[in-house]
């Protein structure tokens, strides 16, 4: 279970010159600072999956960088399974996979040399490895091309080795930050059934996603974020009955 | 930390735009470009000095003996003419306009008898702009005839053989050099060895180095490396010691390289010199040298670490690198100029004194004690430097830029 309270994280204002019309007019901007998230909870079960949704420069990416501790909250807490990550983020570090869409990979490793490198950098042992590769690779299909280098590979192949690394050391907990965007049709797929294995394990993940309809396809609960403070948290049937027959209207409603 | 070098080591050996800057070129391309210079040059040079020049001689009657030995001589082609002693233009012209490539005037008072006719001049008229060898071939027909008239001269004022040398060179200077060959060779080109090694490895440095920060951000892989269970002083450590490894490695090659082709191409004398120099420098200089190299090589792979992670993009980093090249030329040029010594204020400079170290002890006149404070000092810098790249590398400013 990860439980998330009172999140926030404000960023120093190197130019002010350089912010953007709509960033000067953010409420959240004030003086030096940029308070980015401010005040965002929810709670995430075992075997659920949590949908972050808010509207561009909410936060969204911000918080999941907080929750996979690239970057260190100013205040609040993150208990994964009732232990305080903020605490030793190497042991927070260990429990978490992280995907995101923009996340690459080392183009002159092969496939298995990707996976390889990050279950190392968790303590794994080879055979330990190999093991879980070819159990990946029997779930994601990756066999005929995990040999080859990545830097010639499709966007489809390319995230089915991502989250193939991404999940290498069984972590307690799966983050992703919108991983679908930029994919095709069928790479979008291939991470959509990814987050319905991950549920069977019962291994809780967070996704964001501008996506509502892989929201009411994969969700058990919605957490919206708007200017950097959560708006909404509760199961996806409340979430569609706030305007019932759109999920697009529901949204709209929760952040107004 | 091996973890990170040797995956970083292994990307590194397969990328082939970076082996081709690191291997290939100083190898095979460097070497051909140096040869190629060299063999062009020289057979320029060659031709230059085998060409029968085409010559015209103005009162030849005068010293019939004088025209007729430089007729005889296989690269002079004498080319008839009726320009009168006294028209300078029409001489000129046979030059300017390519008739003849010199003209050589004889005056009128030309006699082999020097106490009667004093001292002689004969005009040599030619375009000394361009490569010539015209007055080198005059001049060994000139000093023969000379050197047979002076002596006739002094048989026959009586003067004798003592006494000739020294009215022909009254004060000889004898210089007596203190400096071996060794201190002679290693203040000429003993400056040169520091430059030449330090900006290699700047350079072979540069490209992972690029590759290591910046291109991690560029690709979207560093937020998932920065968040592996690794203390972030490993993965900097990691990455600093490919960037310095890089560095090593391409230097020496350039170097090796430079050096094997250097004793293929060179023949003779130059080879006997070369050997008997790198003879001179002992084992502990060459081990002292390399000890030398390896704090200069952490700044430089530290500085570079902390540029590349800072920079968003590959053109960003290499935007930031270029300038750094000349940061580094300045210490080390100061080192290269005569009369800098390792005293005083220059041997607190960082680099330029390492720079200089190394020219004392390749020229074999280093006080090894000076070199402790030196090595000290410089390290330091070089721990500064990696404590502030592992700084650096945990600010999320520099890292989500």
């Amino acid at each position: 279970m990860i439980e998330i309270s009172q999140l926030a994280k404000k960023f120093k204002v190197e130019n002010p010159k350089k912010l953007s019309e709509q960033e000067k007019k953010d409420p959240r901007l004030k003086g030096r600072f940029f308070h980015s998230v401010q005040n965002v909870n929810f709670t995430c079960d075992k075997g659920q999956v949590l949908g972050l949704l808010g509207p561009n420069g909410a936060g969204k990416t911000t918080t999941l960088r907080m929750l996979s501790t690239a970057l260190q909250p100013d205040g609040g807490s993150i208990k994964i399974n009732g232990v305080d990550v903020l605490k030793d983020p190497i042991i927070a570090r260990k429990n978490i996979g992280f995907l995101s869409g923009s996340t690459g990979l080392y183009g002159r490793l092969t496939g298995r040399e990707n996976i390889a490198y990050f279950g190392k950098l968790h303590g794994m042992s080879e055979p330990q490895i190999d093991q879980k590769i070819d159990e990946l690779a029997a779930v994601l299909e990756l066999d005929t091309f995990l040999e080859r280098r990545s830097e010639n590979f499709s966007t489809g192949m390319k995230q089915r080795i991502s989250i193939a690394r991404a999940v290498v050391h069984d972590p307690a907990v799966v983050i992703l930050d919108e991983p679908t965007t930029g994919l095709d049709i069928i790479a979008t797929q291939t991470v959509i059934d990814f987050i319905k294995t991950l549920k069977e394990q019962n291994t809780p993940v967070i996704f964001s996603t501008h996506h509502l309809d892989e929201v009411k396809e994969l969700c058990d609960s919605v957490t919206v974020i708007s200017e950097g403070t959560t708006k909404y948290n509760g199961d996806l049937a409340s979430f569609e009955s706030l305007v019932p027959g759109s999920l697009h209207q529901s949204f709209l409603t929760s952040i107004s | 930390m091996w973890l990170v070098f040797t995956k970083e080591i292994k990307e590194l050996l397969r990328d082939r735009k970076t082996l081709f800057f690191m291997v290939a070129l100083p190898l095979l391309l460097f070497p051909l470009i140096f040869g190629g210079v060299a063999y062009f040059s020289g057979k320029v040079i060659k031709e230059a000095q085998e060409k029968t020049l085409k010559y015209a001689l103005v009162g030849a009657q005068y010293a019939p003996e004088f025209a007729y030995k430089i007729a005889a001589r296989d690269d002079l082609l004498l080319v008839e003419t009726s320009v009168p002693h006294d028209d300078v233009a029409g001489i000129k012209a046979l030059v300017t306009t390519q008739a003849v490539d010199f003209v050589l005037v004889i005056p009128e008072n030309f006699s082999n008898d020097i106490v009667a006719a004093g001292q002689l001049t004969l005009s040599l008229y030619l375009n000394d702009a361009g490569l010539n060898n015209a007055q080198r071939r005059i001049n060994q027909v000139v000093d023969e005839i000379a050197v047979a008239n002076q002596a006739n001269a002094f048989a026959r004022l009586g003067v004798s053989e003592e006494i000739q040398v020294g009215l022909l060179d009254p004060i000889l200077i004898e210089k007596i050099s203190t400096a071996d060959k060794r201190e002679d060779l290693g203040e000429k080109i003993g400056g040169l060895v520091p430059y030449l090694v330090f900006i290699l490895c700047l350079q072979g440095a540069m490209l992972p180095a690029t590759d290591i920060g910046a291109g991690e951000k560029e690709r979207g892989t560093l937020e998932t490396l920065l968040i592996s269970p690794i203390p972030r002083n490993q993965l900097v450590l990691g990455k600093f010691f490919t960037i310095a490894f890089a560095g090593v490695t391409s230097a020496m090659i350039t170097v090796g390289s430079l050096f094997v082709w250097g004793v293929v191409m060179s023949q003779g004398m130059a080879i006997q010199l070369l050997t008997e120099f790198m003879g001179a420098i002992s084992a502990l200089d060459f081990v002292l040298m390399f000890l030398m190299l390896i704090p200069v090589v952490a700044i430089f792979s530290a500085v570079l670490l902390s540029l590349s992670i800072y920079a968003k993009s590959f053109k960003e980093a290499q935007g930031y690198m270029t300038p750094l090249v000349f940061v580094v030329i300045v210490p080390i040029i100061i080192a290269m100029l005569p009369g800098i010594k390792l005293e005083g204020i220059y041997a607190w400079i960082p680099l330029t004194n390492v720079a200089l170290a190394i020219k004392e002890l390749i020229k074999g006149t280093m006080d090894y004690v000076t070199l402790i404070p030196i090595f000290l000092s410089t390290t330091l810098i070089a721990g500064v430097l990696i404590a502030f790249c592992t700084y650096w590398f945990k600010q999320e400013k520099v890292l989500f830029r």
